[in-house]
C-alpha cells in the first residue's frame, strides 16, 4: 500500500451510462480534474436483474451466453469508450500500471468489477462496474466506499432505471439531492465556457464561490459571479454581496472575468443567464436533509429547470 | 521500518476519517430518510389495505371476499411499484390468508402448489437446460443459410425461427438464445452503434418480438397459457359431470385456438418492425460471412449435440402425447430430469439461472386467485365490471371480448404477463359466467391479450432480456409497441370471430 503524502488526492466521479452527454461529462472531468491532478473514476451502474421481468430465467444465463460469444457485456464496453476517450485527451499515458479486481455480490454472478489504472505519482483512473438496486443508490453506494469531491452525472432521459421512470424521479434528481458532496448535472455540457457562481451573501455561499472558484482558476475557467436581488430596494446589497465576494477571491489571487446583478426571480435570472457558462454554481444552503428532500431551496429549482448545466456545491 | 510505516498509515488513516466524518454521519441521517422514501409505496399500499378493509361491506360481498380483494388490491400496488423485492409479496399473500380469513395453515400451503406451478418451475429448469447447450451458432447459421444475407429477410428468418422455438419452450428461453445472434450480426456489420442504430433495433426487435408473439401458440410457451389451464379446471371442471370435460383444455386443443393468431402475426410484425426502423445497410453479406467462419470453428455436431436434440424433442412428444393425462408439470420435470441425468447440464448451472421466487409467485398468485372464486369476490368484481361496461354495450358478445382485451393489454403493460393472467383470470372467467359467454374464449383472449405488451420493457420476458443487450432505448419500444398493440389486437379478435366458432361445433 503506498500512501505518498498526507494530503488526500481530490476525487471526481463520472458516471457512464453510454450516451453522449456522459461521455461530454467525462471530458469536463479531465479538464476540471486537470488542474488538481484529481483521480477520475468513471462508473456504471447496472441495477440488479428482476428475475419476475423475465419470467423467472435469469438474465444472467443470456449474459453468460453473451460471453461465450465473445461479446462483450454493454457497462463494459461503456467505460471502456471512457478510458479510450481520456487516453485521446492525453489524460492517461500507456504506461500506467493496471490492476483489476472483481468482487463477488450476493446472487449476481458477474459481481462489481473493477479496473485501476495508476501512475508513478499515484494518480488513480478507475473504471467500476457496479451492480446495485437501482442506479441512484449505486452511485450513493459508490460515495460512501470512495468518498469522492464531486459526482458528475448527465441529466439526459436514460438515466432513469429500466422503465421505472413513471414512479421513480430522476436518478440525477436524487443524486444531487442525496449526495452528501458536490455534484454536477450535465445538460448538453460545453465545455469551454466559464462558471457562473451564485452568491447570496450568506457565509456558506462565500465558503462555496471560494471552493469553486479556486476549482476553476486550476483549470483555467473563466469565473463570474452574479446575485439576484428580489427588488429594486435589495439591488444594492446584491452588489455589495458580489464586491465582498469579488474582494475575497482576489485576495486569493484569483480573477473575476465578469460580474452580474439582477433583480428578479432568483430562479428565473440565473436560469435566463446560465447558457453563457459551462456550469451554474449554486450553494446548497438549505441545511436539513428534510428540507432538502422536499427540494425547496433555490439551488434545486434551478438544477431541475435550467437549460444548461448545474453544479451543486456542498 | 515496517511497524513504523504501518503507524504512519494508521494515522494518515485516521486523520482522513476524522475530518470525513461529520459529512458521513451526515449521510447516515440522510440515508434512513431515503430508506424510507424508497419504500413509500409499501406504506400507501398497506394504507389503501386498511382503508378498503375497515370500508363498510359493499352489497353482495362477504367478508372474505373483501378481504381476498383488499390483498389483491395491495399485491397489485406492489407488483407495479416493485417497493420490495417481489417474492416478498408472496410470502405477504400466504400469511394474509392465514392471518385476515383465518384459513388453516396447511390447507393455505397446499393450495400453493399445482400442475400448473410444478410446470412453471420444470420449465425454467428446462429453460436453462436448453440455452446451455449452445445450439445457438448453428441455429443462426441455419437461418442465414436459409434466408441468404438481404437484411429484411434474415430479420424475418430470425423472427419466425425465434417464434417457431418460443411457442414450445417459452420466450425467455429463445430471448437468451437468439441474444447473442443478433449482437453477432449487428457488431460485426459495424463497430460504429451510431451507424447500425436501426438495424440493431430491426434484429434485436425480430427477436424480441418474434418470441414474444409465439409464447401463446402452445400450452408449454409460457406460464399464463399453464395458469389459465389450472383455472379453467379449477372454477368448471366438476369430475361427476361428463359435460364439463370440455373445460380441461389440452395441448393440441389449445394449439388449435391460438397458433392460428401467431403464424398469421407473424408477416405483420416484421413488416411492421422493418417499417418502423427501416436499417442502415440492406445488405449484411460482411457479418453473414464473419458468422459462418465463427461457427465452423465449432466443428461438426457431435453426440452431446444431437442427445440435447433428441431430449428436447422427446419433451415435445410428451408434452402433445400424453400431458392431459399426467400433467404438462409433469413432463417439464421429467424432462429438466432427463437432461440432469445425461450430465448435459449441471445442477448449480440450473440453481442459479432459475429465479425460484418466481415460481413462489406464481404459486401464490394462482392461491390467491382460487380464494377469490371461493369466497364470491370474483363473482362480485365481474358483476360490477359488467354494470360498467353495460352503458357502452359492452356487456356480451364482440364487445365484451374487446374490453376485456383492451383490459388485459392495459394490465399487462405494467407488470410481467404471467401474474397479469393470474390476478385477472379469476374475474374474466367469472365475468364469461355472469354475461353468458363461452369461458374458454374469455379465457383464450385474456392469455392472449396478455403477450401484447409491447410497450414497455418489462412486458415481456423477452423484451426484458434482449434489452439487457443495451441496444435499444426505452423509447424504441413505444415508436414500434403502439403499432404491434393494434396489430394483434385486430388479428385475434378477428380470429376469435371468424375462426374460433368452427372449434366450438
Amino acid at each position: 500500500m503506498e500512501v505518498s503524502d498526507g494530503e488526500r488526492r481530490f476525487r471526481i466521479l463520472v458516471c457512464i451510462d453510454g450516451s453522449d452527454e456522459s461521455y461530454r461529462g467525462l471530458k469536463y472531468a479531465a479538464k476540471l480534474g486537470g488542474g488538481v491532478d484529481a483521480d477520475i473514476v468513471l462508473l456504471y451502474v447496472r441495477p440488479v436483474d428482476q428475475g419476475l421481468r423475465t419470467g423467472g430465467l435469469q438474465v444472467q444465463v443470456a449474459r453468460a451466453n453473451m460471453l461465450e460469444w465473445g461479446l462483450e457485456l454493454p457497462g463494459i464496453k461503456y467505460l471502456k469508450k471512457g478510458r479510450d476517450m481520456l487516453v485521446e485527451l492525453g489524460e492517461m499515458g500507456e504506461d500506467w500500471r493496471e490492476e483489476s479486481t472483481h468482487t463477488a455480490v450476493e446472487g449476481v454472478a458477474l459481481g462489481d468489477n473493477k479496473i485501476e489504472y495508476i501512475n508513478k505519482d499515484g494518480k488513480k483512473i478507475v473504471l467500476k462496474l457496479k451492480v446495485a438496486n437501482d442506479i441512484a443508490s449505486g452511485i450513493l453506494d459508490q460515495w460512501e466506499i470512495g468518498q469522492y469531491d464531486i459526482i458528475i452525472l448527465g441529466a439526459s432521459g436514460k438515466w432513469r432505471g429500466m422503465a421505472k421512470a413513471l414512479w421513480d424521479p430522476a436518478v440525477a434528481e436524487k443524486i444531487a439531492v442525496h449526495a452528501p458532496c458536490s455534484v454536477i448535472v450535465t445538460r448538453d455540457l460545453e465545455i469551454g465556457n466559464g462558471h457562473l457562481i451564485c452568491v447570496d451573501g450568506s457565509e456558506k455561499s462565500l465558503d462555496m464561490v471560494r471552493k469553486d472558484a479556486t476549482l476553476a482558476s486550476r483549470c483555467q475557467c473563466p469565473i463570474s459571479l452574479i446575485s439576484v436581488s428580489l427588488d429594486v430596494e435589495g439591488e444594492e446589497q446584491a452588489a455589495d454581496n458580489v464586491a465582498r465576494a469579488k474582494e475575497m477571491l482576489e485576495n486569493l489571487g484569483i480573477e473575476v472575468a465578469e460580474t452580474l446583478i439582477r433583480v428578479g426571480s432568483p430562479v428565473e435570472e440565473i436560469i435566463e443567464a446560465g447558457p453563457d457558462f459551462s456550469l451554474i454554481v449554486v450553494s446548497d444552503t438549505s441545511k436539513t436533509g428534510l428540507r432538502r428532500f422536499f427540494m425547496g431551496s433555490v439551488a434545486f429549482k434551478v438544477m431541475e429547470n435550467a437549460h444548461n448545466s448545474v453544479m451543486i456545491v456542498r | 521500518m515496517a511497524p513504523n510505516y504501518r503507524r504512519g498509515f494508521c494515522a494518515i488513516q485516521t486523520s482522513i476519517k476524522i475530518s470525513r466524518l461529520p459529512q458521513a454521519v451526515a449521510f447516515r441521517s440522510r440515508l434512513s430518510l431515503y430508506f424510507l422514501w424508497e419504500r413509500k409505496w409499501f406504506f400507501v399500499a398497506m394504507g389503501v389495505g386498511a382503508l378498503l378493509l375497515q370500508a363498510p361491506l359493499p352489497p353482495g360481498l362477504t367478508y372474505d371476499g373483501q378481504v381476498v380483494l383488499t390483498m389483491s388490491v395491495v399485491a397489485i400496488i406492489l407488483f407495479i411499484t416493485e417497493p420490495i423485492p417481489l417474492p416478498t409479496v408472496a410470502l405477504l399473500i400466504v400469511a394474509g390468508q392465514v392471518l385476515l380469513m383465518g384459513l388453516d395453515s396447511s390447507a393455505v400451503a397446499q393450495s400453493l402448489m399445482s400442475d400448473s406451478v410444478l410446470f412453471i418451475g420444470g420449465s425454467l429448469m428446462l429453460a436453462v437446460a436448453v440455452v446451455k447447450q449452445k445450439l445457438d451458432k448453428r441455429i443462426a447459421w441455419l437461418i442465414v443459410r436459409v434466408t441468404g444475407t438481404r437484411t429484411s429477410r434474415i430479420c424475418f428468418g430470425i423472427s419466425l425461427v425465434s417464434g417457431l422455438l418460443a411457442s414450445f419452450i417459452g420466450e425467455h428461453t429463445v430471448a437468451a438464445m437468439m441474444l447473442p445472434v443478433g449482437i453477432t450480426l449487428v457488431s460485426l456489420t459495424s463497430d460504429d452503434p451510431k451507424k447500425v442504430r436501426n438495424l440493431a433495433a430491426a434484429v434485436m426487435f425480430s427477436i424480441a418480438y418474434g418470441a414474444s408473439i409465439a409464447g401463446i401458440g402452445s400450452p408449454s410457451g409460457g406460464a399464463r397459457n399453464a395458469i389459465m389451464i389450472g383455472y379453467w379446471k379449477e372454477f368448471f371442471f366438476d369430475p361427476d359431470k361428463p359435460e364439463t370435460k370440455q373445460y380441461l383444455v389440452d395441448y393440441l386443443k389449445w394449439m388449435a385456438y391460438a397458433y392460428p393468431i401467431f403464424l398469421i402475426q407473424l408477416p405483420f410484425m416484421s413488416m411492421l418492425i422493418l417499417f418502423t426502423f427501416r436499417p442502415e445497410y440492406r445488405d449484411i453479406s460482411r457479418a453473414v460471412v464473419k458468422l459462418r467462419a465463427q461457427v465452423e470453428k465449432e466443428g461438426p455436431m457431435n453426440v452431446r449435440d444431437w442427445v440435447a436434440i433428441v431430449l428436447f424433442f422427446l419433451v415435445l412428444i410428451g408434452w402433445v402425447t400424453v400431458s392431459d393425462q399426467i400433467g404438462m408439470g409433469t413432463v417439464a420435470i421429467l424432462g429438466a430430469a432427463a437432461f440432469l441425468i445425461a450430465g448435459l447440464v449441471r445442477w448449480e448451472e440450473i440453481n442459479t439461472g432459475v429465479n425460484w421466487g418466481v415460481v413462489l409467485i406464481y404459486a401464490a398468485a394462482i392461491s390467491l386467485g382460487v380464494e377469490m372464486k371461493e369466497t364470491g369476490a370474483a363473482r362480485w368484481v365481474a358483476e360490477s365490471f359488467l354494470a360498467f361496461l353495460a352503458p357502452f354495450g359492452a356487456d356480451e358478445g364482440f364487445g365484451l371480448l374487446a374490453a376485456v382485451s383492451v383490459l388485459t393489454t392495459a394490465v399487462t403493460n405494467i407488470m410481467s404477463n404471467g401474474a397479469a393472467v393470474a390476478v385477472l383470470g379469476p374475474i374474466v372467467l367469472k365475468v364469461a359466467v355472469v354475461a353468458q359467454e363461452n369461458p374458454i374464449v374469455i379465457g383464450f383472449i385474456t392469455a392472449i391479450s396478455s403477450s401484447f405488451a409491447y410497450l414497455t420493457v418489462i412486458g415481456t420476458p423477452a423484451c426484458t432480456i434482449v434489452y439487457a443487450s443495451g441496444y435499444m432505448k426505452t423509447t424504441d419500444f413505444l415508436k414500434v409497441g403502439w403499432r404491434m398493440v393494434v396489430m394483434s389486437t385486430v388479428i385475434m379478435l378477428a380470429v376469435a370471430v371468424i375462426y374460433w366458432p368452427f372449434l366450438q361445433n
